[in-house]
């Protein structure tokens, strides 16, 4: 084998899956969103941005849309909130730290579904725990699923239960690797702790902060699971998403076309989300 | 003195929220079904019902579903694994064109999850006519765009100087990624195989869009269907369905669990 081509066929085959599932996807999308519905498997005339006007003429589109960002916007700071202050916590030399780490991370290797069952229980209108125990101090109960005011909220609350404990251990890690002699310098100077955690330590933790944020948007973008095991996006749309309103439109409606274009526009939201928070991080 | 028990009731008041689901979970799944619904919670079962495990079982067939599951997540990071590796060992050890570019074009990757790509794919799956198999499981996750980033970085790690004294002991090529690479790299690979292992068995929305046949079904769609049928009813048995599906993972975490924490430390997200 001539030793110029060996990179190439060791890349081949990664090179080969990212083709056929990640890029031609998404070229085929561009494809389906461009196209009349076909006969069959094939596919119509070309109809060009008519399908997308089609879309944005769609109020509930919006409706999603809107829905879509208000959850990553919610979860994702609440969530990176509690795991920097947990981290902070768990970063001091305390015994039984190890042991607090590994509690805090067991959610994040539950499956959803199983979240899902659980949490659809401790939420239950019928004998369900948190109502009762809100009842046990005086709390009247609360529609968590089942009202529309209520159920977003409950769903990023399930979402905040399930990832704070992954951003935690990525914050740990941006705590640890922080230069030490900076930090202690900053306490000699007898600086309180809350004026050295603004001053040092969060300017400090920029590059985690940039990748965690990355990682998190990115994947709360992808909410699917809680909504169709838990409310099917209901009430009345209420908990709605892209995601699921891609899959509605494709597998219960059948329209392909529409799909791939709640598909692209999604795409274009993460894409433009990312931009501006690597353009705010870098300036 | 006073902040350190400060830190340790702020850490235990944490898991309050965290906890009490779970054992919720674990006490309903062994309520007998008028134990369910009381008046007052109960916290304990009186008598445990074990054989509420049992119900849960065969109330599917969850056996196959395991089956299912365990050669699936199999394959993904076997395939994973070889993949990552050769793509890795090509960006980090060779000199050739179109490197840097074919580098980004591997984590770019990143963004575009299956979550929005699944229509297409998913046509490309049922014009092959590979719907409702392990084919369709499994190959769209064969490459990681993940973990070639994560080996890359560790490969690029080892000096040079080892390259070379390898190659003078007649070690190169494949022999020196296989016998000097993944040895040296070992905290990455085991690191991202934990990751890929609960990524894969838990995952539920791929195995939901191309199977819809209990021959090839996974564990997670299983629970799904479960889901869908018992709410309002059977809580007992949800729960303990709910806990068999999450059993092996959580196993897997609590005996490896120090590895699961430095994955974090390895995925090279330190600035």
């Amino acid at each position: 084998m001539k030793d110029a081509a060996r990179p190439y066929l060791y890349l081949f085959p990664t090179l080969a899956v990212l083709a056929v599932f990640t890029y031609f996807p998404l070229a085929r999308l561009v494809e389906l969103s461009l196209r009349a519905p076909g006969v069959g498997a094939s596919l119509g005339p070309w109809i060009g941005f008519s399908g997308y006007a089609k879309l944005f003429a769609n109020p509930l589109f919006w409706r999603v849309a809107g829905q879509t960002l208000l959850y990553v916007f919610a979860s994702v700071p609440i969530a990176m909130a509690v795991a920097l202050a947990l981290a902070l916590l768990l970063d001091q030399p305390l015994r039984g730290v190890g042991v607090f780490r590994v509690l805090y991370y067991t959610p994040v290797v539950m499956p959803t579904v199983a979240v899902a069952a659980l949490a659809l229980w401790m939420f239950n209108a019928n004998g369900g725990l948190i109502d009762y125990l809100l009842h046990a101090i005086g709390f009247a109960p609360v529609p968590w699923l089942v009202d529309g005011g209520w159920a977003l909220p409950t769903l990023i609350l399930i979402a905040v239960w399930k990832n704070v404990g992954y951003y935690m251990i990525i914050y740990l890690a941006g705590l640890q690797s922080l230069p030490r002699a900076v930090l202690d310098a900053a306490r000699l100077d007898g600086a309180r702790p809350i004026v050295r955690f603004f001053t040092v330590t969060l300017p400090l933790l920029r590059p985690t902060t940039f990748f965690l944020a990355v990682v998190a948007l990115v994947g709360s973008f992808q909410v699917f699971d809680f909504v169709n095991l838990m409310t099917q996006g209901g009430p009345s749309n209420a908990t709605n998403v892209l995601v699921y309103f891609a899959y509605q439109n494709g597998f219960e409606y059948f329209q392909l076309g529409l799909a791939a274009a709640v598909s692209l526009v999604m795409f274009a939201m993460v894409l433009l989300i990312l931009g501006a928070v690597a353009w705010a991080f870098n300036r | 003195m006073i902040r350190r028990y400060a830190s340790y009731a702020v850490l235990v008041a944490g898991l309050v929220p965290l906890l009490l689901p779970l054992y919720w979970m674990a006490a309903t799944s062994l309520k007998a079904k008028r134990e369910v619904f009381t008046a007052v919670p109960q916290w304990l079962p009186a008598h445990p019902a074990w054989d509420n495990y049992l119900l849960a079982w065969t109330a599917e067939p969850f056996a196959r579903f395991f089956f299912n599951s365990i050669v699936v997540t199999t394959l993904i990071v076997v395939l994973q694994l070889v993949l990552a590796s050769l793509a890795a060992f090509a960006l980090s050890r060779f000199e050739f064109r179109g490197r840097r570019i074919i580098f980004w074009v591997i984590v770019a990757a990143l963004i575009v999850p299956v979550q929005i790509t699944f229509i297409a794919n998913f046509m490309t799956l049922a014009r092959f006519g590979l719907l409702n198999t392990y084919v369709a499981l499994i190959a769209p996750y064969a490459a990681s765009a993940f973990g070639t980033f994560l080996l890359r970085q560790a490969f690029a790690a080892v000096p040079r100087q080892l390259e070379d004294a390898a190659r003078l002991d007649g070690c190169s090529g494949l022999a020196f990624l296989w016998h000097v690479l993944l040895p040296l790299s070992r905290p990455t690979v085991l690191a991202f195989a934990l990751v890929a292992v609960v990524t894969h068995w838990n995952d539920y929305f791929w195995p939901l869009i191309v199977t819809n046949n209990n021959a090839v079904r996974t564990l997670p769609i299983g629970l799904g269907m479960f889901v869908g049928q018992e709410v309002t009813t059977d809580w007992n048995l949800l729960m303990a369905a709910s806990i068999f599906v999450s059993a092996p993972m959580l196993l897997l975490f609590f005996l490896m669990q120090r590895y699961f924490v430095q994955s974090q430390l390895h995925t090279g997200i330190r600035g």
